[in-house]
């Protein structure tokens, strides 16, 4: 693996899984915060852009032993980001304090690469330009830019409310890298009504993630495939702890070594 | 001069860092980028002033909280209020849609009226004006109204102008407040609204009722749930969900317990019969005692297919709590039993958690109360037109029951009965696509409106919607429209106009109109008296009787982010519908391997779901989250009006319901909905 940069912020989330009902507000807010065009025919995952995607969890087992759970699942920031070296166009990087993996739009060709690369599927390639109903543009947020058509795009962690936080913090003379945890957050962790999402940096022991990430109930999505993600999911649930990482269904949780080690802590 | 191996290194290498150094990929990346970001139009980014104003959510059945943020006055998105008890800084996925609603294509832009041919002609408000106090003026064969916002003093300005005409046939659209109204203040003795504290309890048992989705005030209630919930804890609380299909609500709870659809009377009297068992009583209760010892474990195995255990372990749960609610709801929220609100209240009562909150008061003269609009049954209202019993004129208001009502109503056709039919709408919905004249109504964040006492929250509550963008198209306040038209009519209101309305009821809640009109949310600690309630036991004992296991039963499934009635499919909202939801043109029904094997159904079969009222097209989607003998279908689909992200997807499951009177309560339900599936 290429060296891995160490930043002294980490921005991550961990979601509760058991708290998550899988309203879909959170990508509802996501989307109106960035700008996100709208499909006519959205139940067509493959050509609707949803950088923050709930999705279904079946424990496989049927009525009445099921159960269900949903999963959020925005881009996971990893810390070995499989997306960045394979760019020719250096559109996406991991090279800013706070890790968060950037996505420059004008400079993206729509070659793809990273979309292939990332294993979480987080990426959307704009295939049309982005049309919204008439008059719909009106609410465009000045925040985020929007993107034409041949650009990839993901979550970026809400970037511009960084930026805000900092300029605030700036402004009232303040460190703009000590930040408090509400002082930044990001759309969906914002408005999801369970509070199943909690933002903050992961190296900071003031923030609530700090702690959480370590819970013994925290794990990564396919934690074995050494991504390092800044995004942790919590469940009490076995069943949902072992689908986060694909298990054989005779595997055992916790019966693998961590490749690539953890970027906070 | 020949060339060796080190000329041929040279030149490699050399060829290497030539291609390294030169700027012709780098050019030509830059190149790409650029003409394949050529594109005709750039919305550009127009920044400016940010404002975040408070105001509530009259779109959203939840009537989330919120801050609408505003960038130069133009409205960008609503956030949670973290001031609001309604939102406590959090959205709904409806609600979070909200600003971009006010630029539905579906929007009715200006007054239209039906012509002779049955197309639609542009009228300027001063003739839809006319038109309607012709009709209105001439109406001697009554005047009807259908209003689809339960909690709005719209209500009042249009039950008073009914009233001004001898009328009382003022109803709103079926919902979750009905039942328990018709319970409570009907057929019990108690006076006001039933009314929920999730804050703080430590034991939910949700008999049906979505209340972590679409039950009530649903923002505010999963800020309870969450509260109760801290991150990296054990939970401080137990939510249990009884239903037939896996909600939202029962993948947030700590348990799911399967229940047939339409078998919440039994569930809840057998919960009734253990807690007297263990020594509850209340007053009131003379006589359910006795009915409620007929559902043991067993019986209600038999009816309501509960486990004994279960239904052992949820009575132990609640017996051992110290703030334990019992919240009964309909599948859907709608056509719900009245019987099983009863014994839904009988249960708290015993639990010792009942309580009621006052209505609000009514300030139009002439007004109907909520208590009475809600007892009145708007499906065997709309039934009766064809039977020589239609208004002359009906005034619909935020409603579509040509599209939401039951299936076995064949609303469409009952309303050719009437004359006249004018609809009061945001939206281009069924009901307006039916009507004789159309009037647009202001989009909630352009109108000033208000929120008094939600149905399902805990407390007496007042909050004020307020006009914070320009009206875009051209449409009137639908209260100063009605208060002037009333005045031409010689049936003053008593009211200016709409907003005056409001201040006195804001006082009349007890609230300082300065404040509600700035956004601040009143609350208040008004308790209604529950003093000489009781159960009429041998109406829930007849109505229970007749809850019967058919071979295959519906569940209609509600989801906000699937929108409403009234507004369709937000466009917003699209991407948050699953793929094993929706299909392009197919809806899923939901069912599990064994109900599916059982028809000779598979993954992705279409199939003909049929009932006494009707069928439905759908896609098999194998899902063990279903009970047994049970097919869940999502509500808010196959809709043949609004605009090209609402219409024609799927198929409407309303088609489905057939209305029947239950006994002993003569209330109209559709829960518990047997139907018939077959490969089409
Ligand atoms: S989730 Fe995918 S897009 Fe995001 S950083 Fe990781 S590899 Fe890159
Ligand atoms: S808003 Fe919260 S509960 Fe709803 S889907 Fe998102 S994370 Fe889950």
């Amino acid at each position: 693996m290429a060296s891995k940069k160490e930043f002294d912020i980490v921005w991550g989330m961990v979601i509760d899984l058991d708290k998550c009902t899988g309203c879909g507000a959170c990508m509802v807010a996501c989307q109106a915060e960035n700008n996100v065009p709208v499909t006519k025919d959205a139940t067509n995952k493959l050509r609707s852009l949803t950088w923050l995607l709930v999705y279904e969890l079946s424990n496989g087992k049927p009525f009445p032993d099921h159960d269900v759970a949903y999963l959020p699942r925005p881009c996971q920031q990893c810390g070995n980001p499989a997306c960045v070296p394979v760019c020719p166009a250096t559109v996406t990087k991991k090279d800013e304090e706070g890790g968060i993996v950037s996505q420059v739009y004008p400079r993206c060709f729509g070659c793809r690469y990273c979309m292939a690369s990332c294993p979480y599927h987080v990426r959307y390639f704009n295939w049309f330009d982005p049309v919204w109903p008439e008059g719909m543009e009106k609410t465009l947020s000045p925040d985020v830019s929007v993107r034409p058509r041949g650009v990839v795009e993901k979550c970026t962690f809400c970037h511009h409310r960084w930026m805000h936080a900092k300029d605030k913090a700036r402004v009232e003379g303040r460190d703009p890298y000590a930040l408090e945890q509400m002082e930044y957050q990001t759309a969906c962790t914002e408005a999801c009504p369970n509070g199943a999402i909690h933002f903050g940096d992961l190296k900071n022991p003031e923030h609530t993630v700090h702690e959480l990430s370590k819970s013994k109930y925290a794990f990564r999505l396919l934690e074995r495939l050494g991504m390092d993600p800044q995004i942790y999911y919590l469940s009490r649930r076995e069943w949902v702890r072992r689908l986060g990482d694909n298990y054989l269904d005779d595997e055992k949780t916790g019966d693998f070594k961590v490749v690539g080690g953890h970027g906070h802590g | 001069m020949g060339i060796d191996r080190r000329d041929v290194i040279k030149f490699i290498v050399g060829g290497a860092v030539g291609s390294t150094l030169t700027p012709i990929p780098w050019k030509l990346t830059d190149d790409i980028s650029i003409w394949t970001q050529n594109w005709p139009w750039i919305p550009t980014n127009i920044g400016g002033k940010n404002e975040y104003t408070p105001t509530v959510s009259k779109l959203c059945p939840s009537n989330s909280g919120m801050l609408l943020r505003t960038v130069s006055g133009r409205p960008v998105r609503p956030q949670g209020d973290p001031d609001s008890p309604l939102s406590g800084g959090k959205i709904s996925s409806l609600a979070a849609a909200e600003a971009q609603m006010l630029y539905s294509p579906s929007r009715v832009r200006r007054p239209l009226r039906k012509t002779s041919d049955g197309t639609y002609k542009a009228v300027s408000w001063a003739e839809a004006e006319a038109i309607l106090s012709e009709k209105l003026g001439n109406a001697t064969g009554g005047v009807g109204v259908i209003s689809g916002d339960e909690n709005g003093s719209m209500n009042e300005v249009l039950s008073a102008l009914a009233a001004g005409f001898g009328s009382d046939d003022c109803h709103f659209m079926p919902g979750s407040a009905q039942a328990e109204a018709v319970a409570y203040n009907q057929l019990m003795g108690g006076e006001g609204q039933p009314a929920y504290d999730f804050e703080k309890a430590d034991y939910v048992l949700a008999i049906g009722a979505d209340v972590l989705e679409s039950w009530g005030p649903v923002v505010a209630t999963r800020r309870a749930y969450a509260d109760m919930r801290p991150h990296g804890e054990d939970p401080k609380s137990t939510w249990v969900y009884a239903g037939a299909f896996q909600t939202n609500t029962a993948a947030g709870a700590d348990r799911f317990v399967a229940m047939r659809p339409g078998a919440q009377v039994a569930l809840a009297l057998g919960v009734a019969n253990l807690l007297i068992k263990e020594g509850a009583s209340a007053t009131g209760l003379s006589g359910f005692a006795s009915l409620a010892a007929q559902y043991t474990p067993e019986k209600v195995a038999e009816v309501a297919g509960v486990s004994p255990d279960a239904l052992q372990e949820i009575a132990k749960g609640l017996a051992s709590a110290q703030k334990p609610l019992v919240v009964v709801g309909a599948e859907g929220n709608e056509g719900g039993s009245t019987a099983a609100a009863i014994a839904g209240i009988a249960c708290n009562m015993l639990l010792g958690s009942f309580k009621a909150v006052p209505y609000p008061r009514t300030v139009v003269q002439g007004a109907m109360g909520r208590g009475d609009m809600l007892a009145k049954d708007v499906a065997s209202y709309v039934a009766g037109f064809k039977g020589g019993k239609a208004p002359e004129v009906l005034i619909t208001y935020q409603a579509n029951p040509v599209y939401a009502l039951p299936g076995s109503i064949k609303t469409k056709e009952a309303f050719e009965n009437v004359s006249f039919k004018v609809c009061f709408t945001t939206y281009l919905s069924e009901t307006a696509l039916a009507s004789d004249l159309i009037l647009p109504v202001p989009h909630s964040l352009e109108m000033v409106d208000d929120v008094a006492t939600p149905y399902g929250y805990g407390k007496a509550l007042y909050a004020v919607a307020r006009p914070l963008v320009p009206t875009l198209v051209d449409a009137k306040h639908p209260g100063d429209f009605l208060l002037g038209l009333g005045a031409k009519l010689g049936k003053d209101l008593g009211f200016a106009s709409y907003q005056k309305v409001l201040e006195a009821k804001a006082r009349a809640m007890g609230a300082n109109w300065a404040d509600v009109s700035r956004g601040t949310v009143y609350v208040s600690d008004s308790q209604a008296s529950t003093y000489g309630v009781r159960v009429d036991a041998d109406a829930v004992a007849k109505a229970a009787a007749v809850v019967e296991v058919a071979d295959l039963t519906l569940c209609p499934v509600m989801k906000l982010n699937f929108g409403t009635a009234n507004c369709g499919i937000p466009p917003f909202n699209l991407n948050t519908i699953r793929g094993d939801e929706l299909d392009s043109d197919y809806l899923y029904a939901h069912l599990n391997a064994s109900t599916a094997k059982s028809k000779g159904v598979a993954q992705g079969d279409v199939v003909r779901i049929s009932s006494a009222a009707g069928t439905v097209m759908a896609k098999v989607n194998i899902f063990e989250g279903v009970m047994d003998g049970v097919v869940a279908i999502p509500k808010n689909f196959g809709h043949t009006a609004f605009d090209e992200f609402t219409r024609g997807k799927g198929d409407n499951v309303s088609a489905l319901f057939a209305v029947a009177s239950e006994p002993g309560t003569q209330a109209s339900v559709w829960t518990g909905q047997a139907v018939e599936l077959k490969r089409a």
